[in-house]
């Protein structure tokens, strides 16, 4: 365990040696959320109720998404494509570590790093536009932290396919823009699903996307009824699986195919 | 005027092998498209479901917030298209790459912000100009003539403020050799003026009037185009186009002076 560890503080220092693009990415984070913040409370100013929603259950429901979303989604690979295609992962596979978890230890760098600036940003949020929300009880609470487990994986798995690609092309932002434009509005990122016409929710439920912080949310607000938990848990459970199987196979039949010169 | 069409042509053999580039690795600018239509398609929706249900958005009708979002689409949509050099200007600077566009005798200036227009956002710009304009059509809104020419005046100095902007940060690029964070910024700070920008709490109200003024590049135009008593006036927003200019080429040139190659 301790070499993961070293991995998790490697990529910490990696980061701080450009600390100044970090604070910005935050930056550009916090601009977002501010943005869904004021848009959504303007649109309460002249009204109770609007596509269904009270403004205070909206308010909430955009501030929570915006922490959770930040934790879910995953930006530690997004170099993954670089490296494969480059030859630099031969440096990772000579090592003495699971690749995987190596990647998985990275992520978990990243997000916790993530996490503490979303703590302070949250804050500054919270007393510009004092959302209120009921705890969820315990056994609701253990779910949730179940489905959030589960989105992480979902999110870690989509990444690592995106970075196979480098095993064949080192092109892999076309696919992860239409990715992340899709991923932006089908997660429920800047408004809830719900209120999106029924043809297009159907479809997006097709898609992992929901279930990487709309679901989350709609379950800590108590907007779930509880004939739903079981089905989305088990369409979460089988996502996961499948995409693990997925990623897997794909990762290994690139390897076959890898070659790295000149390293 | 000889020197004009001296500088469109460097523009066209730029923008072919720019273009060139583009057929190379078409797929991957396919799904660029499929991505832009997609986010495109999905604000609309959003902008839609909002005029479905709500009857004001602060001041302003919701058919008002959409040529807001639409004038935001095309200035920005317009300003990638000129400019995606800029974003390429880092690398440049980091491998000293930019010493050869010193020796060329091409002014610096016009190399590092239009030697990569992005034919994707060109090919984007002609059929959501065109929806943009269909769209306007079909709102309930009071446009007139004067209002008309006026607001396409603004749009020019918004244009204007754009290439400062770009300017700017391409003097940063030289000073600091990190341009992408500031880039990055600029991009999220103008997508805040999808909406107009009046609604946002001070002090982030000023700053996007005054300091990265999105707000005279979008909002005011937009409300000069709906005969709406515009946010500032129009000769300030004019005023603060040609200074900003003039400014950016000051900046740009001081910066030149701290220029030392990076490498060879």
């Amino acid at each position: 365990m301790h070499k993961y560890i070293m991995v998790l503080k490697q990529y910490w220092q990696n980061i701080f040696v450009y600390r100044v693009s970090f604070v910005l990415w935050r930056f550009r984070q916090f601009l977002s959320s501010l943005m869904a913040l004021t848009i959504w409370t303007v649109i309460f100013t002249n009204q109770e109720i609007a596509f269904g929603y009270q403004q205070k259950q909206m308010v909430s429901y955009v501030f929570l998404v915006t922490v959770l979303y930040n934790i879910i989604s995953t930006t530690s690979l997004n170099d993954l494509t670089g490296e494969v295609y480059s030859g630099k992962l031969s440096t990772k596979l000579v090592k003495p570590m699971n690749i995987f978890l190596a990647l998985g230890f990275q992520d978990l760098a990243d997000k916790l790093l993530n996490i503490g600036f979303v703590i302070v940003e949250s804050i500054i949020l919270f007393f510009i536009f004092k959302p209120s929300f009921i705890f969820p009880s315990l056994g609701q609470g253990l779910i949730f932290l179940v489905w959030v487990i589960l989105a992480t994986l979902i999110a870690f798995m989509i990444n690592l396919l995106f970075g196979s690609i480098g095993f064949w092309s080192r092109d892999s932002w076309g696919p992860r823009f239409l990715y992340y434009m899709i991923l932006d509005f089908t997660a429920g990122k800047l408004y809830p699903l719900d209120i999106l016409p029924p043809v297009i929710q159907k479809a997006i439920y097709f898609t992992p996307f929901p279930y990487m912080s709309y679901v989350q949310i709609q379950l800590f607000l108590g907007r779930l009824k509880q004939d739903q938990i079981l089905p989305i848990t088990l369409s979460m459970i089988t996502w996961t699986i499948g995409l693990i199987f997925i990623s897997r196979k794909i990762w290994h039949k690139g390897l076959k195919n890898y070659t790295a010169m000149g390293q | 005027m000889k020197r004009f069409f001296t500088y469109l042509k460097i523009w066209k053999l730029n923008a072919s092998n720019t273009l060139q580039e583009f057929f190379v690795n078409r797929y991957t600018h396919i799904l660029f498209y499929l991505g832009k239509v997609i986010r495109l398609g999905m604000s609309l929706l959003f902008l839609y479901l909002i005029k479905d249900q709500i009857s004001q958005f602060s001041d302003y009708s919701p058919d008002q917030v959409i040529i807001f979002f639409l004038t935001y689409q095309f200035i920005d949509l317009f300003a990638q298209v000129i400019f995606r050099g800029v974003y390429l200007f880092r690398a440049r600077i980091i491998r000293g790459n930019f010493d050869f566009m010193l020796l060329r005798p091409i002014n610096p200036l016009f190399q590092a912000l239009t030697d990569h227009p992005d034919i994707n956002d060109a090919l984007f710009i002609i059929p959501t100009t065109i929806l943009s304009i269909y769209i306007a059509t079909t709102l309930n809104i009071q446009v007139t003539l004067a209002s008309l020419l006026m607001y396409l005046l603004l749009v020019f100095n918004a244009m204007m403020i754009a290439t400062s902007l770009h300017i700017s940060i391409l003097a940063m690029g030289i000073l600091t050799k990190d341009i992408e964070g500031l880039i990055w910024i600029y991009r999220d700070v103008m997508r805040l003026a999808r909406f107009p920008v009046t609604v946002y709490l001070e002090p982030l109200r000023f700053a996007l009037f005054f300091i990265i003024p999105v707000g005279l590049m979008i909002t005011v135009p937009a409300e000069v185009l709906l005969n709406l008593t515009p946010a500032y006036s129009i000769w300030i927003t004019i005023a603060t186009g040609i200074t900003s200019v003039w400014i950016s080429l000051k900046l740009w040139k001081w910066s030149l002076k701290k220029y030392t190659s990076a490498s060879s």
